[in-house]
């Protein structure tokens, strides 16, 4: 493997931009084969992270081949939903209901995530950093 | 080739008035999906045909998403410390939004269509797509909400978070993630490593939880 990595470091940014895209999207093709092959009701992409995961703590994967691609995506996530929410315009003859539908929603993501920030925050355990101090209850 | 153009420039211009105006409103995703969803009215050129010359950013989503294991691997130690609050703050978030997608909408009499994609709402798009067959909604408007309860919940969460006093990276994190998945990791990644990385595990959480939900009720 450190020969490996030794190749891998000599890379220049460009083309090491490239290796970690082709290994994020292979990674992203596995989660797909196994979720269509297991027939889960999951979306490859979440599998293929946990794949991912497993593969950087086992050390297939070594980060530095990955970083600069994953930081690059994630850099620009919020853009690759723009297509996505787009199709909201399919159920604009909906009309007067999307008041309705939005209300109840923003009421669930309400109740929901002030109950898990609250919750979360009473059970972190306290450390130094990050963030402040835990008060605790 | 042009729809992508215009999704790219579009996004710029967000971005740009994020830098700006410094408002919860400027979110780059929110004003990105109304430039191109107005545009798009006035060609009339139909969403089909918009999702087709835009395939390769919807190619891209997929790698996006496998990424996230990144800051995941970096924050593992404290990951690994902190389990109990992601497991369970995560958990209890996602299960009360649904319950609260399904009592309210039930209370206000809404169609039997929009009551059951709400249902998977705080889940990832493609997992409301997946359940929809188990919930009988219908797929396309299943996604939708969720991708709208994503939006949302980017928009309206960082401030409430900070009213109700929630301040830690980790805690906003996971409630981000729980109810507003990929949209909310993406506005969650804005405030940090750790918000972002807690924002992640509360998008897979919530994806688990929910198939479980809709496996054992259907």
């Amino acid at each position: 493997m450190s020969g490996a990595a030794s190749v891998t470091a000599r890379l220049n940014g460009p083309a090491r931009f490239l290796l970690g895209l082709g290994v994020l999207m292979a990674f992203a093709a596995l989660g797909q084969a196994l979720v269509g092959a297991l027939h889960l009701p999951l979306p490859g992409s979440v599998v293929g992270m946990a794949l991912l995961w497993a593969a950087l703590g086992t050390g297939v994967v070594r980060l530095h081949w990955i970083a600069d691609a994953a930081d690059g995506l994630l850099g620009i996530l919020g853009l690759l939903f723009v297509p996505a929410t787009v199709g909201f315009l399919q159920f604009l003859s909906a009309g007067a209901a999307w008041g309705l539908w939005l209300l109840v929603m923003t009421a669930a993501l309400l109740l929901g995530a002030g109950a898990a920030g609250l919750l979360a925050s009473r059970l972190l355990r306290p450390e130094g950093s990050p963030g402040q101090p835990e008060a605790g209850p | 080739m042009i729809w992508l153009t215009v999704t790219l420039l579009a996004f710029a211009a967000g971005v740009l008035a994020q830098l700006r105006l410094r408002s919860p409103l400027a979110n780059p995703t929110l004003i990105g999906t109304l430039i191109v969803a107005a545009l798009l009215l006035l060609t009339r050129v139909p969403y089909d045909t918009y999702l087709r010359d835009v395939q390769p950013l919807t190619t891209l989503l997929a790698p996006a998403v496998v990424a996230l294991a990144v800051p995941l691997y970096r924050l593992r130690a404290l990951l690994a410390r902190q389990w109990r609050a992601l497991l369970l703050g995560g958990l209890s978030g996602t299960l009360i939004a649904v319950a609260a997608d399904a009592g309210l909408a039930h209370l206000l009499h809404l169609t039997p269509d929009a009551a059951r994609a709400l249902l998977t709402a705080p889940a990832t798009s493609p997992v409301a797509l997946q359940l929809a067959p188990f919930t009988q909604a219908p797929p396309a408007l299943a996604a939708t909400l969720a991708v709208l309860s994503g939006l949302i919940g980017a928009l309206i969460l960082p401030p409430v978070l900070s009213a109700l006093g929630v301040t830690h990276p980790l805690a906003r994190g996971i409630a981000l993630g729980a109810v507003a998945h990929g949209i909310g990791t993406a506005r969650a990644r804005e405030e940090g490593e750790h918000t972002g990385a807690a924002s992640s595990i509360g998008m897979g959480l919530a994806a688990l939880s929910v198939t479980l939900l809709v496996a054992l009720l259907a």
